[in-house]
């Protein structure tokens, strides 16, 4: 029971850090968003970093804060929390909002796919 | 007579498919095989495979340590329609030949940001040797150039079209594996494994702009002392260098990709490696390629190419006049795949060989492999089905444990100009219907 509350907590924290136009995204359209864009790269897996680093529990994290995963410099000076409005931005033209950075996509144009993607990915806890 | 057999080697070295699976590079990059290949086992490259060999194999998770080596091995079993009339190899039979195809060695992986590659060493029980097969080392440089992103690199190879990075080239095309003890058309092509390992080339390539693909180098044999070296039987040497060029338009759209291209390969050779006149082969091919990704789960390929080859033999034809001194090759490749859940995989392929008729370079009454009209048309099939149960992010083993197993059937409808009694000793173009099963593991 204790878990369970554990769990129940942490997972509204989370979902209280998603403003409402991220929360209202549809994580079903969201998660194939994900795995058209970003599953090459990106597993959704806790602690499984593949070319980039784990999707699990990205939404409020700091940057660059994985410590097995080896960031870009320019990645590891951004020094921000990942919130749905810095992961919009950053995911919308990466090379633009991390210049040098190691992401070699080239940026997810249409709004409601990121809206999408971001909603599922803030589910990953 | 004797540059005939020559040629018929030439030939006959085109049959050979090379065969790759590189676990290391999964290890290097922390990718699951699946990222870089259609259906989570080599060589058939997805988009991110293609960049990652354009990259130089340079591509790493940040780690240290990775060990650059891989292991391959390849058992088969081969069945044709009916009988050959002698054993396709030695310590082999007529039909039914279980076969310890190949066991290879790859040093794989990078050296640092700038330079990579692969080397394979292998050991097959139908030649019962251990010789140098394909390599690729390279060395790039990314760069930007007016805001683009763009790859300046260079590949040394040892076989025209291994270094291409898409899955319509003849280093490369469906089927990817094959078997060597089945009868297969008399007509091959210079740029089709005509030089396989025979030769050394430098190409300088960049990618502009992650769509636009140029290459440019050039292949020289290897000396007589070198090949022995490597285990390898001297076949003839071109005269001077032989260029080799690629250009293509690439586009990755993460749900689908697509590619157009041509390339070219012109070679001058010396027959024998006997100093006088050369036969010269000049080989230009078109390729295009389209590849539906969506999810991932159902994944969907199309490739196409087309080579003309056009031969010059003066040597061939001073030394028998019988011999045509000017005369094609031409090959049409097409082929569609379809996997389901990176595991499960269907491919089909249809090849049209054509190319004039010559009394000797396609002989009557020769059993098996000649021809009765003295052509060298062929026309057939190739149907496969395979599953592969590892190779994805959270399979047993990753990434060191790999397997695939597949079925494959080829069928003729024209074989070396006909359809019927094609040898002139009575055998039919499908009485060389092959089945071919293989289970093949990398690690």
């Amino acid at each position: 029971m204790k878990r369970l509350m554990i769990i129940l907590m942490t997972a509204s924290i989370s979902m209280s850090l998603i403003p409402q136009a991220y929360a209202g995204g549809d994580t079903a359209n969201g998660k194939k968003v994900y795995e058209e864009e970003c599953s090459d790269c990106h597993s959704v897996t806790a602690g499984k970093n593949k070319k980039g680093p784990s999707f699990f529990g990205v939404v409020g994290r700091k940057s660059a804060t994985i410590a097995d995963f080896n960031y870009s410099d320019a990645m590891r000076a951004k020094n921000i929390a990942w919130s749905p409005e810095a992961i919009n931005d950053y995911i919308k033209a990466p090379k633009k909002s991390v210049p040098g950075g190691k992401m070699k996509y080239d940026g997810l144009d249409d709004e409601k796919s990121r809206t999408d993607v971001i909603a599922y990915i803030a589910t990953l806890h | 007579m004797k540059n005939k057999y020559i040629l018929w080697g030439l030939l006959l070295l085109g049959l050979s498919e090379p065969a790759l699976a590189v676990p290391s590079f999964a290890r290097q990059t922390g990718q699951d095989c699946a990222a870089c290949h259609i259906g989570s086992y080599g060589p058939q490259l997805t988009p991110y495979g293609m960049k990652f060999k354009m990259g130089g194999y340079t591509e790493s998770d940040g780690k240290e340590g990775h060990i650059p080596i891989s292991a391959m091995l390849v058992q088969s079993f081969t069945n044709t329609k009916k009988d050959q009339t002698e054993d396709p190899a030695p310590h082999f039979k007529t039909n039914n030949n279980a076969s310890l195809q190949e066991v290879s060695v790859f040093v794989a992986g990078r050296v640092n940001d700038n330079i990579g590659g692969f080397s394979q060493i292998t050991w097959s029980e139908p030649d019962r040797k251990t010789t140098m097969d394909n390599f690729d080392l390279r060395f790039v440089k990314p760069m930007q150039i007016a805001g683009n992103d763009t790859i300046f690199g260079i590949s040394l190879n040892n076989n025209p079209t291994i270094q291409d990075p898409f899955n319509t080239t003849p280093g490369w095309k469906f089927p990817y594996l094959g078997s060597e003890l089945a009868p297969t058309p008399a007509a091959g092509q210079m740029i089709a494994g005509g030089l396989e390992t025979q030769v050394l080339g430098a190409t300088a390539y960049t990618l502009y702009d992650n769509h636009w693909y140029a290459e440019l180098g050039g292949y020289q044999s290897f000396s007589k002392n070198m090949l022995n070296k490597m285990n390898i039987d001297p076949a003839d040497k071109i005269s001077g260098t032989s260029p080799y060029w690629r250009v293509a338009y690439f586009n990755d759209m993460h749900k689908s990709a697509y590619s157009v291209g041509l390339f070219g390969l012109s070679t001058h050779i010396l027959p024998g490696r006997e100093a006088g006149p050369t036969d010269k082969y000049t080989d230009i091919g078109i390729d295009g390629s389209y590849q539906f990704l969506g999810t991932r789960e159902h994944v969907m390929t199309v490739d196409g190419s087309y080579i003309h080859e056009n031969r010059k033999l003066d040597a061939s034809f001073a030394s028998d006049p019988a011999i045509k001194r000017n005369g094609t090759v031409n090959r049409l490749d097409l082929s569609t795949s379809y996997h389901y859940d990176k595991t499960y995989g269907l491919t089909a392929g249809f090849f049209d060989i054509t190319g004039n008729k010559d009394s000797v370079l396609y002989e009557d009454l020769v059993a098996d492999s000649g021809s009765r009209t003295n052509s060298p048309n062929s026309r057939g099939y190739t149907l496969q089905a395979d599953w592969t149960p590892l190779g994805k992010e959270n399979s047993w083993g990753a990434p060191f444990a790999n397997m695939r197993l597949a079925v494959q059937y080829t069928g003729y409808t024209k074989f070396n100009g006909a359809k019927k009694d094609y040898d002139g000793l009575g055998r039919n173009a499908s009485d060389n219907n092959t089945l071919y099963t293989s289970i093949w593991f990398a690690l």
